[in-house]
């Protein structure tokens, strides 16, 4: 009896203390996890001590999911699109960042100490949007955001959906390559519309656009610079198109959720992806382009990122402010005149 | 035997716990979430279900998930009764596996069952090639992402509920009652039409209930199959909550989807039910 | 005269649709390609060595667990007592108490989740955990009642009378007498419940957050990321294991004739 008792008393001691271990949860985006947790997760817990726990989806959901739980948040730090933090910081979910915490910050570029203004914000990548296409499939180089009007096209094309980090800046780009503007944004839904028989599917996560690549489902799709490698595994021939329109840029930003209660490791942690060892570690494996200036990656490397200050100011940003402007009339128009 | 006043309490401390349950921790929520579909500003008023069903994009999410539910519940009824007849002739030695394969879908998760079809209807899937291959077809056809993924994926849900609903009805008819028909010069059509089908219309209506309702109200076969040009009531649903957060379209569609199975299930069900009773 | 070939036409049909898909998943299970196509051009393990691997599934796999074996054990710890009194009192209103009970099963799964995590968890404060708690159990209460209400149907009265005239007070009946002769029916209806816990979807869909989801959520997710056969791996064992589970209690407790 007594025996029990000791094991008992054991295991409670024990899984006390287990519970005891301080926990971060960070909201992210779930593409190439394993790496994740390879270049950030495990070397992270080693250092602090400490559990981190992620909650996974794409920004539309997780942002959902923190306007729902405002008042009793239940995550610490969140990786967010800039338009995306943009919205929550308008919805008053954010912490302003005090920057003196983040010891890294200086070895960013310019852009990405403050890219939302107020210091909300600390963008961690950028990444270029175009088209990738298969080579093999398509003969004559796409050149320009037109081209996915080609009437070889038919069924073979995704496009992401109004939702998607990448579904507004698309939006905007293919409305400029038609001759729209910022106020007048009928050209684009017109020719998006026009598309329709073009379109297999509007993918919710670019992850599912190796699969469709993959089954041979899409032969061209615009997408982000950060599934390029996830796209290159499926082992189709590809090619990443440079439209002279231009290509659409996004940075993706960590911000400090409002209320946390775990704020000393959450400046940890953005710290920490900040850093010049997991920015050159995630830029290695294609999971993220670097914007610590520091960062040496190796010219075949940098070929498939979106790397350097050159490449980056030739993206085409699209201003969150805006975005976060016409979002919701862009999903009505989207819902009723394109993805029908 | 016991007398009534202590019988009774007995009665009631047994049904007490599951009865507070339900009442406290699960009709309450649902039935605010309900309310709330009816919640205008500071008062109660129809002007969600109005906006809702203004939106024609919402009236074709609806009409689709109604047409694609209907369509399932027929073929699966036209394919289903046959084959439950053929159960029912089998070997009684065999039926207890064929039972067994019927039950097995059931017994696995709708996202495993749906990720077979991602597989098979591709346009490298097995369904191509091989139409490709016999040269049936000179291109791959375009299934996935279609309204007839969706279809396909709900029938091969939805089919061993109306299966077993009609193996368990029949097998209620009395022994004599085929043999007696044909004895009497009835073709095979003539039995089936004049005596197996009325006498099994209950097995009937339960099946085509749990297929109608369980398409109606079906997340994950049009999520991963039909993608979101083909968004039915559920998907639907999900993105108001989750995606675009608006509560007030959420609360409606989930009454909308309430009263569609509510109304199925009770029209249909009450009334057979009734004349089973009755019988 | 001559038996219509049609029947048994259609049911090998049906059963091909039905188990056809199952097939094409166990046999992408042990592809040795590096993503998913079928039929495979060569064989391995490795999915289901990576199955094992990925964090995800662990986590949700001992989520599914706990509340797959919780929600039954309250399931049946509140059915039963349910399914005795309809069985064996006279109670006024057993039809709308029956209709009350059987409303989880009535109303849309997805609707239950939203409710509940609008009201009971965001509104009211609870934590995830206990949300689903709630929602798989008020869905498996309906199917511990019908099942074990079908094998008290099969039991007759006399021998609880006899133990009564015996000298056995009512708690002592049911304990010693009733209990261990619907053994098989309640290992029925656990069964019962704990699978369709296990596979519940629907109601899981919106209870999920940081480090609390179940496994077919999980596997949903994980679908949308990549696109190899590690599914297929997943979803093979969870057959596998679900079979073993349903043949084993059988085995054990003979509860064929209840279902």
């Amino acid at each position: 009896m007594r025996v029990w008792l000791g094991w008992l008393a054991l295991v409670f001691v024990l899984s006390v203390g287990f519970a005891q271990q301080r926990t971060l949860t960070v909201s992210g985006f779930g593409l190439n996890q394993n790496l994740i947790d390879k270049n950030i997760t495990r070397p992270f817990e080693a250092r602090c001590n400490c559990k981190i726990v992620w909650e996974v989806g794409n920004n539309a959901d997780r942002l959902a999911k923190l306007a729902a739980r405002k008042d009793n948040p239940n995550v610490d730090v969140a990786l967010l699109g800039d338009y995306f933090a943009q919205l929550a910081a308008n919805q008053g979910l954010l912490e302003r960042l005090d920057t003196s915490k983040l010891s890294n910050l200086n070895e960013l570029y310019e852009f990405a100490k403050n890219p939302l203004g107020g210091n909300l914000a600390v963008a961690f990548t950028i990444y270029a949007i175009s088209i990738a296409y298969r080579t093999d499939k398509i003969t004559i180089p796409i050149t320009s955001w037109r081209d996915l009007w080609r009437p070889e096209l038919k069924g073979r094309i995704a496009l992401p959906n109004i939702t998607t980090t990448q579904g507004p800046p698309v939006v905007w780009l293919v409305n400029r390559a038609f001759g729209g503007t910022d106020t007048d944004v009928n050209p684009g839904f017109e020719r998006l519309s026009a598309l329709k028989a073009n379109v297999v599917t509007y993918y919710n996560q670019s992850a599912q656009l190796a699969g469709l690549f993959a089954q041979e489902e899409v032969w061209a799709a615009p997408v982000g610079r950060f599934a390029w490698g996830n796209l290159l595994a499926t082992g189709k021939p590809l090619a990443w198109a440079r439209p002279s329109e231009g290509q659409a840029g996004v940075s993706n930003v960590a911000v400090l959720v409002k209320g946390s209660r775990n704020q000393e490791l959450a400046y940890q942690f953005i710290d920490f992806i900040i850093s010049r060892e997991v920015q050159t570690a995630q830029a290695n494996d294609l999971v993220d382009s670097p914007v610590n200036r520091n960062v040496r990656v190796a010219a075949d490397k940098a070929a498939q990122l979106t790397y350097g200050l050159q490449q980056i100011a030739s993206l085409r940003i699209v201003d969150p402010d805006y975005i976060v402007k016409v979002r919701d009339a862009w999903i009505q128009r989207w819902n009723r005149e394109v993805a029908r | 035997m016991l007398s009534q006043s202590p019988a009774r309490l007995a009665a009631w401390i047994l049904l007490s716990p599951a009865l507070l349950f339900v009442a406290v921790f699960f009709l309450p929520p649902v039935i605010a979430l309900l309310l709330e579909s009816f919640h205008v500003g500071q008062t109660y008023g129809l002007q969600n279900y109005l906006t809702f069903f203004a939106d024609d994009f919402n009236r074709e999410v609806y009409w689709r998930t109604l047409w694609i539910s209907l369509l399932v519940t027929l073929v699966s009824a036209l394919v289903c009764y046959p084959a439950a007849y053929a159960v029912l002739k089998i070997n009684p030695r065999w039926r207890g596996l064929i039972i067994g394969l019927i039950i097995l879908p059931l017994m696995t998760s709708p996202v495993a069952r749906t990720y077979t079809w991602l597989v098979v209807l591709g346009r490298e899937g097995i369904v191509n090639k091989s139409l490709v291959e016999t040269g049936l077809l000179q291109e791959p056809l375009r299934i996935l992402f279609t309204e007839w993924a969706v279809f396909i994926g709900l029938l091969q849900l939805m089919m061993p509920l109306m299966l077993l609903s009609l193996v368990s009805a029949m097998e209620n008819l009395p022994k004599d009652v085929v043999p007696a028909a044909r004895s009497l010069g009835a073709s095979e059509g003539q039995v089936f039409w004049r005596v197996i089908l009325p006498l099994t219309r209950e097995g009937l209506v339960v099946g085509g209930t749990l297929v109608f309702t369980g398409c109606v109200t079906a997340y994950v076969t049009p999520a991963l199959l039909g993608g979101p040009r083909v968004t039915m009531l559920a998907t639907l649903l999900y993105q108001k909550a989750g995606v675009t957060v608006d509560y007030a379209a959420a609360a409606v569609i989930s009454a909308v989807m309430l009263l569609t199975t509510l109304l199925v299930n009770f029209l249909l069900r009450g009334r057979a039910v009734k004349t089973a009773r009755a019988a | 005269m001559r038996e219509s070939r049609f029947p048994i036409v259609m049911l090998g049909m049906a059963l091909l649709f039905l188990v056809g898909p199952f097939v094409v998943v166990f046999i992408s299970a042990f592809s040795g390609d590096r993503t998913l196509a079928f039929p495979p051009s060569s064989f391995s393990l490795q999915w289901f060595a990576k199955v094992l691997t990925v964090e995800a599934f662990q986590a949700s796999f001992v989520t599914s667990m706990w509340l797959g074996v919780l929600s039954t054990l309250l399931a049946l710890l509140m059915g039963i007592p349910v399914a005795y009194a309809l069985a064996r009192y006279q109670v006024p209103g057993a039809e709308v108490i029956r209709v009350i009970l059987t409303s989880p099963l009535i109303l849309p799964a997805l609707v239950v989740g939203l409710a509940l995590l609008r009201y009971f968890v965001l509104i009211g404060n609870n934590s995830i955990s206990f949300g689903l708690l709630i929602g798989h159990t008020a869905l498996l209460l309906p199917y511990a009642v019908r099942v074990v209400s079908a094998s008290l149907a099969n039991l007759s009265r006399d021998i609880e009378d006899a133990a009564h005239s015996l000298g056995a007070n009512r708690l002592q009946t049911f304990f010693r007498v009733v209990l261990p002769n619907i053994r098989g029916g309640v290992a029925a209806a656990g069964v019962l419940a704990f699978i369709t816990s296990f596979n519940q979807v629907p109601v899981s869909l919106f209870l999920t957050g940081p480090g609390v989801s179940t496994l077919p959520i999980q596997m949903l997710l994980y679908m949308e990321y990549t696109y190899d056969p590690t599914i297929a791996a997943l979803s093979t064992l969870l057959i596998l294991f679900s079979i073993l589970f349903v043949l084993l209690t059988e085995r054990l407790l003979g509860i064929s004739k209840y279902v």
